[in-house]
C-alpha cells in the first residue's frame, strides 16, 4: 500500500515536471506560428472564409481560425466576450447602430488609413456604416453594400402577358392583378417574418416620403414620423398585403423566399442578399431586378442602400500587426472579387466586377437613385429603435389591428424618447 | 470529548462536500444576480456605465415606451402559467394515474411519455414549426383533407393562436415531467389506505378523489412551484419560434425575451438599454422569488400529512 502510494506520488511528480518543461516551450510565441481568431455571424460562409484563410496563410504565414455563430446570437455572444476582455482578434461588426454601442465603449480598435489604405477609397457615406455614434471614429472596414428593390421572374411575367415592367404604383398593381388572374402568386412576401416587413417598406417607402430630402429633414428634426408622406409610405405596405399569399401571417422568411425561388411567385421585394439564397434553391432561376415603382407618374424612384457590415479589430488583441494584415487582405481587390463571385457581395471597393445581371442593375442604379435605409441608418442608436416599433407594428397593420397612422404615431413617440431632434418642442 | 471531536470532524466533512455546490451557486448565481442589481442603479450608454441613477431605470421600465411591452409580456407569462398549470398538470395526473393502474408495460409507456423531455428544444421547436407550416405542414394538409378547412389556421402567425400554440408545444414536450412526479407520489401512498377504502366499499373514482388526490399534495406543490418558475422565466421556446421580438406582433413576447432584447439589443432592430434590462432582470427575480417562496409556503401548509 505504502509502495503504491509512493509510486503514485512519483508518477505525479514526473507529470508535473514534464508539464513544467513542455508547456512553456509549446506556448512560447517565438516557437509558435501566429494564429488569429475571426468571428462571424455567417455560418453559411464557412467554406468561403476557410478557403480565403488558406490563401492568407500561404501569403503571410499567419493562420486564421474562422468561427461563425448563429446570426441571432452573434450580438450577445460577441458583446459578452468583449466585455469579459476576451473575444476574437478580428470580427464582423454590424453596421450603424447594430454595434455602435461596442464601438463607443472602446471595444473595437480605431482603424487608421495609414494602416488600412483601402479606407481612403471608400465613399464617406459608406464609411459611416462602421463608425461610432458619439466618437465618429472609424472602427470597421465596411465590406459590402446592400440594396433593396423589387425582384421579378421574367418567365412568369411573360406567362401572365406582361410586356413592360411597371414603373408606377398603379401600374405595379395592374401587373400584379394580371399575374393573379393567370393563376400565379403575385408577391412571395409574407408578414410572418417581421424584419422582412421593414425591408419591404425600406424598398417601396422612399418614393412616398420623398427619399433623401425627407431623410435629411427628419434626421435634423424638421419633419417627424407623423408626416403625411411618411404615413403614406406605411400605408403602401398595407396596400401590398392584399397581394401576399393566403396565410401570409404564418409565412416564415425562408418559405417566403422559397415561393419566389421555386417560381410560384412572380415578384419578391427584398435585398440583393436574397439572390444567393434563391439560386441555392433553384440554380436555373431567371431573376430580374427593378427599383420600387414610383408613387405616381413623375415622382422619383429610389434605390435604398446601406453599408451592410464591416470588419473590425478587437481593441485588446495581442496580435495587432497580424490583425491589421488580415484586414488589409480582406480589403484587397482579389478578396472582394472572390466575395462578389461566391457570396454575391456588392463590394465597397471600386473595380470589383459583378456578373449577376440583377446585381449589375442594382449597382448601376445606386449613383442616380440611391437613398439611405432610413430606419436602419438613422434611428438604431437608442432604445426603442424605430425598427423595434416598426417591425411588430407592420405585423399589426397587415393583420388590420393597427392603422398606418397609429404605427407612425407609435414610432414618433418611441424614437422621440431618446432622439433629441424629434422631441416635442416646449 | 472524543465523541464531540468526531461530530466536529463529520460536520467539517459535510461542509467540505457542500463547498463545490456553494461555490458554484455563488459564482454562477449570486454574483451575476448582485451584478445585475448593481447595473440597474446606473445610467448606461450602450455598454458604457455612467453615473449613479438611483431608481431611474425602474421608473423608465414602468413608463412609456417600455411600459406597454412590460405589461403585455407579464400578461403572457401569467397566461402561460395558468394554461400550463391547468392543462399540463391535469394531464400529468391522468397519465400518472393510468400508468399507476397499468398492469403491464408501465416502464415502456413511462419512457415513451418522458421521451420528449430529453429532446433538444431547438429540434422540438423547428419540428413543430415544420408541422404547423401553413403551406407545407402536414397538420393543415390533413385538416384540409378531412374537410376542416376552417381549422387550418396560421397557428404560429396569428396573434390569436400563436401563444396558445406555444403552450400546446410546451405541453407536448413537458407533460412527461409532472406525470413522472405524480407517479412517484402515487407510488409513495401507503397501499393500506387504498385497501381499507376498498373494503369499506369505495368506488375507484372515490378512492382517487378522496384518498389519492389529497395525498398527491406534496407532488402538486413541487409541480406548481416549478411551473411558476418556468412560466415566468419562459425564454427558449418563444425565442426559437418567435424570435427575440416575440413574433407575431409581440404576441409571444415574455419577460425573459424583453430582458434579452433590452440587455443585448436585437439583431434586426439594434440598440440595447442595459440599465433598464437590469431593472427588468431584478423585477423577474423578485417576481419568481416572492411567487415561488410564498406559493410553496402556502401550498405546503395545505398538504395532507401522510
Amino acid at each position: 500500500m505504502i509502495k503504491t502510494k509512493s509510486r503514485l506520488r512519483g508518477l505525479m511528480a514526473a507529470v508535473f515536471a514534464t508539464a513544467a518543461i513542455v508547456v512553456p516551450i509549446t506556448a512560447s510565441p517565438a516557437n509558435a506560428a501566429t494564429e488569429i481568431t475571426f468571428w462571424s455571424w455567417r455560418p453559411e460562409d464557412k467554406v468561403f472564409y476557410e478557403a480565403e484563410a488558406a490563401k492568407f496563410l500561404a501569403a503571410t504565414g499567419i493562420s486564421v481560425k474562422f468561427t461563425p455563430y448563429v446570426a441571432t446570437d452573434y450580438n450577445a455572444l460577441l458583446s459578452t466576450a468583449l466585455i469579459a476582455g476576451k473575444g476574437p482578434d478580428v470580427m464582423q461588426m454590424r453596421a450603424y447602430g447594430g454595434m455602435a454601442n461596442l464601438s463607443d465603449a472602446g471595444y473595437f480598435m480605431p482603424l487608421l488609413s495609414k494602416d488600412i489604405p483601402a479606407l481612403k477609397k471608400i465613399p464617406a457615406g459608406t464609411l459611416a456604416g462602421a463608425q461610432g455614434y458619439t466618437s465618429k471614429l472609424q472602427y470597421g472596414l465596411p465590406y459590402a453594400t446592400s440594396v433593396l428593390g423589387v425582384m421579378y421572374n421574367p418567365d412568369l411575367l411573360k406567362k401572365a402577358g406582361i410586356k413592360a415592367l411597371p414603373t408606377t404604383w398603379s401600374s405595379f398593381f395592374t401587373a400584379m392583378d394580371k399575374v393573379k388572374a393567370a393563376g400565379i402568386l403575385p408577391l412571395g412576401n409574407g408578414s410572418g417574418y417581421a424584419p422582412g416587413m421593414e425591408q419591404l417598406w425600406g424598398a417601396v417607402g422612399p418614393t412616398f416620403y420623398g427619399g433623401n430630402d425627407f431623410y435629411k429633414n427628419i434626421v435634423a428634426g424638421k419633419k417627424t414620423f407623423e408626416d403625411k408622406n411618411f404615413v403614406a409610405s406605411l400605408q403602401a405596405v398595407k396596400d401590398l398585403v392584399a397581394y401576399f399569399p393566403t396565410g401570409h401571417a404564418g409565412l416564415d422568411y425562408n418559405t417566403a423566399r422559397g415561393l419566389f425561388a421555386n417560381e410560384k411567385a412572380a415578384f419578391y421585394i427584398g435585398g440583393n442578399y436574397e439572390i444567393s439564397y434563391f439560386r441555392s434553391l433553384n440554380p436555373a432561376l431567371n431573376v430580374g431586378w427593378m427599383p420600387a415603382p414610383a408613387a405616381a407618374a413623375g415622382t422619383p424612384r429610389y434605390v435604398t442602400n446601406w453599408a451592410d457590415g464591416g470588419f473590425a479589430i478587437n481593441a485588446k488583441t495581442t496580435n495587432k500587426a497580424a490583425a491589421i494584415k488580415f484586414i488589409n487582405f480582406l480589403s484587397s481587390k482579389a478578396f472582394m472579387q472572390d466575395a462578389a463571385d461566391s457570396l454575391g457581395w456588392i463590394s465597397t471597393i471600386s473595380g470589383v466586377k459583378v456578373t449577376d445581371p440583377a446585381v449589375v442593375s442594382m449597382v448601376r442604379a445606386i449613383p442616380s437613385s440611391g437613398t439611405p435605409f432610413l430606419t436602419l441608418v438613422g434611428f438604431r442608436y437608442g432604445a426603442p429603435t424605430s425598427s423595434s416599433i416598426m417591425q411588430p407594428g407592420f405585423q399589426k397593420v397587415a393583420a388590420g389591428t393597427q392603422t398606418a397612422a397609429e404605427l407612425a404615431a407609435a414610432i414618433q413617440a418611441g424614437v422621440a424618447t431618446w432622439y433629441a431632434p424629434l422631441k416635442p418642442k416646449a | 470529548m472524543a465523541k464531540s471531536g468526531l461530530k466536529r470532524d463529520q460536520q467539517r466533512f459535510t461542509y467540505l462536500l457542500l463547498l463545490p455546490a456553494i461555490l458554484t451557486i455563488i459564482i454562477f448565481t449570486s454574483l451575476p444576480a448582485l451584478t445585475t442589481l448593481s447595473y440597474s442603479f446606473f445610467h448606461w450608454t450602450g455598454f458604457q456605465r455612467g453615473s449613479f441613477a438611483g431608481i431611474e431605470n425602474f421608473r423608465r421600465l414602468f413608463a412609456f415606451p417600455f411600459r406597454d411591452s412590460l405589461f403585455m409580456a407579464m400578461r403572457h407569462n401569467t397566461l402561460v402559467f395558468i394554461g400550463i398549470l391547468i392543462i399540463q398538470t391535469s394531464l400529468g395526473i391522468l397519465i400518472a394515474y393510468a400508468l399507476y393502474r397499468l398492469k403491464r408495460g408501465q416502464r415502456f409507456f413511462r419512457t415513451v411519455i418522458f421521451l420528449p423531455v430529453i429532446f433538444s428544444l431547438v429540434i422540438v421547436g423547428y419540428m413543430w414549426q415544420a408541422m404547423l407550416d401553413p403551406f407545407y405542414g402536414p397538420i393543415n394538409y390533413l385538416l384540409h383533407k378531412v374537410g376542416w378547412d376552417s381549422l387550418a389556421l396560421t397557428w404560429l402567425g396569428s396573434t390569436a393562436t400563436a401563444l396558445p400554440t406555444l403552450v400546446f408545444i410546451n405541453l407536448w414536450r413537458w407533460v412527461g415531467f409532472p406525470a413522472i412526479i405524480f407517479l412517484a407520489g402515487l407510488n409513495a401512498i401507503n397501499s393500506e389506505y387504498l385497501e381499507a377504502a376498498k373494503i369499506d366499499g369505495a368506488s375507484e373514482g372515490q378512492i382517487f378523489r378522496k384518498i389519492m388526490f389529497p395525498l398527491l399534495a406534496p407532488s402538486m406543490t413541487i409541480v406548481t412551484v416549478l411551473t411558476f418558475i418556468g412560466a415566468f422565466e419562459w425564454f427558449d421556446l418563444p425565442y426559437v419560434l418567435g424570435g427575440s421580438s416575440g413574433s407575431p406582433a409581440g404576441a409571444t413576447d415574455t419577460l425573459a425575451l424583453m430582458f434579452y432584447r433590452l440587455s443585448f439589443g436585437s439583431v434586426d432592430s439594434g440598440a440595447n438599454e442595459i440599465g433598464i434590462g437590469a431593472a427588468l432582470g431584478v423585477l423577474i427575480f423578485t417576481i419568481v422569488g416572492i411567487g415561488a417562496g410564498f406559493g410553496s409556503k402556502y401550498l405546503r401548509s395545505r398538504e395532507v400529512q401522510m
